[in-house]
């Protein structure tokens, strides 16, 4: 018991698997599990271990348990799969409980398998899903997507825990290549909207060229808040404050007014506080309005319409 | 004045409309068509695109801003040279920005968290500048940071260019470089808008010196 949660390379979320375990125990499949155990004393440690040695010599010590004992559960799954696998005899209704019992927890996503961007060390379960299934054309790998390096996209974490991934027809399955596709994907996306956000870059292949161009694009558009706020500071001595004011008044009467039917993102007419002092005169000041009007420099048609 | 600033609701769906003086808003709830495989970079992108492009907020920023640089006006007292005023401007707008995004994004957290750090590093009369001293310049270094690949160095760039995003891992560093991008369109063209205003309705006798 121990050593297959050690072979499985239990983090956190143990309990569900213990209880899986322990479930599957009780169908009699204990003589296989029996042989899970006395595997090479090199395999009693974590299972991710066995994941990072050369494939072959995984293969190896899976063989060393005998192959005709793997257990044939009436719909799980289908026996060619399992012939296919040879001598992986990794019980595939741990696996199937996996899927049941797994979906809720959220662990680390097994992305340490590039070697490009540093990321933290990858959990077992879903690789170790996917070594039974993934000879099936079409299979379903859960992906947990990582909830402690990011703190800004909770929304996809909250609403998504899994994101399952089809391993497409004619590509690799093995587990690295699955969660680097999966992550290569998830990359991929993101980086489409940014293109369709900066201007131009739908024509650029690469994406080198087109990060060149969100740079580029990001700087620009500092840039042009500088200027900006240059402009706004050379502007404003010569303004007094009535316009601000009268421009509040006509604020006020549309914020009662205008709530946009965009309600995705719910903001709330924000009470006054941080940056606002409540001394917005919504009422008064309505004969500077009249002197803005005579001037005749605002947009009169507006103005006249608010107040 | 937020409905001066921001006049039409426009329906188009286009991205790249051209800037022109009057702001167009999105309005429809339809989200890109282009090939997204899953439905959360769909979601992420309508959240990113949606949320910076809404007439609420548009309106709500641009309030705030107001309010914001009159106080900046206040607290300034007309100093002297123009840069300065134009950086403490360009700072509150950045706040007033961070502020809008109610704190989901992490650059936004950042800016805001920034501040208070300055504020609390000037109550404790903290004199030591040094935040981050650059990593040493020997030739090894240099060496070992040239030769990673291309786009590595471009995302440490990107990392760089958007505020307390430099240890982000790459696809939350893209979400953030994308909210980043629509919230400061937003804001340039908040400013924009503010800006002509504010210089048609000076006495037109006063000549606006461009630094």
């Amino acid at each position: 018991m121990n050593h297959l949660n050690q072979l499985f390379g239990v983090s956190s979320g143990a309990g569900p698997y213990r209880d899986a375990v322990t479930g599957l125990e009780s169908l009699n499949f204990s003589d296989e599990i029996q042989q899970l155990v006395t595997m090479p004393p090199e395999n009693t440690g974590s299972f991710t271990a066995l994941l990072e040695m050369p494939a072959t010599q995984a293969m190896e010590l899976f063989t060393s348990s005998s192959p005709a004992t793997v257990p044939r559960i009436a719909g799980d799954i289908s026996p060619p799969t399992l012939h296919l696998y040879g001598s992986l005899n990794f019980p595939p209704a741990i696996a199937a409980e996996q899927n049941g019992n797994f979906s809720g927890d959220g662990e680390s996503v097994p992305s340490s398998f590039s070697e490009r961007v540093k990321s933290e060390p990858d959990d077992s379960y879903p690789t170790v899903e996917n070594q039974n299934h993934n000879k099936r054309k079409t299979r379903g790998k859960k992906v947990k997507s990582s909830t402690k390096k990011n703190k800004s996209s909770e929304e996809e974490s909250e609403k998504l825990p899994y994101v399952h991934v089809r391993a497409r027809r004619g590509q690799a399955t093995n587990n690295h290549s699955l969660a680097e596709r999966a992550r290569r994907e998830k990359i991929n996306a993101r980086m489409k909207l940014l293109q369709e956000l900066v201007p131009g870059c739908d024509k650029i292949q690469g994406t080198a060229l087109v990060l060149d161009e969100i740079i580029n694009h990001v700087q620009t558009l500092q840039n042009q808040v500088e200027m900006l706020s240059m402009r706004l500071a050379a502007v404003n001595p010569r303004i007094d404050f009535n316009l601000d004011s009268i421009l509040a008044s006509q604020n006020g009467s549309l914020m009662d007014g205008s709530f946009n039917g965009e309600a995705y993102h719910q903001m709330q007419q924000w009470p006054l506080d941080g940056y606002h002092q409540p001394e917005w005169g919504r009422e008064e000041d309505h004969h500077q309005a009249h002197f803005l009007m005579g001037s005749g420099t605002l947009h009169p048609n507006q103005v006249k319409m608010e107040l | 004045m937020v409905d001066s600033l921001f006049p039409t609701i426009d329906t188009t769906d286009d991205v790249a409309s051209p800037e022109s003086r009057r702001k167009r808003r999105r309005i429809s709830e339809t989200s890109k068509e282009a090939a997204e495989s899953s439905s959360e970079a769909q979601r992420i992108n309508e959240e990113s695109s949606k949320r910076w492009r809404t007439n609420r907020v548009q309106q709500i920023y641009a309030s705030k801003l107001i309010e914001a640089l009159r106080r900046v006006r206040q607290r300034s007292n007309d100093a002297g040279k123009i840069t300065s005023v134009a950086r403490e401007i360009r700072d509150t707008a950045d706040r007033v920005l961070a502020a809008s995004a109610r704190g989901t994004s992490r650059w936004s957290r950042s800016i805001l968290a920034a501040r208070v750090r300055a504020c609390l590093k000037k109550h404790k009369k903290a004199k030591s500048k040094g935040t981050r001293k650059p990593r040493k310049d020997t030739a090894a270094e240099r060496r070992r940071v040239e030769k990673l690949p291309a786009v590595e160095r471009k995302l440490k760039i990107l990392g760089r260019l958007v505020p307390g995003c430099r240890k982000v891992d790459v696809p939350n560093l893209l979400d953030e470089a994308s909210d980043y991008i629509a919230a400061l369109e937003m804001q340039v063209r908040a400013m924009e808008s503010l800006a002509e205003l504010l210089a048609a309705a000076a006495p037109p006798s006063t000549t606006l010196t461009r630094p």
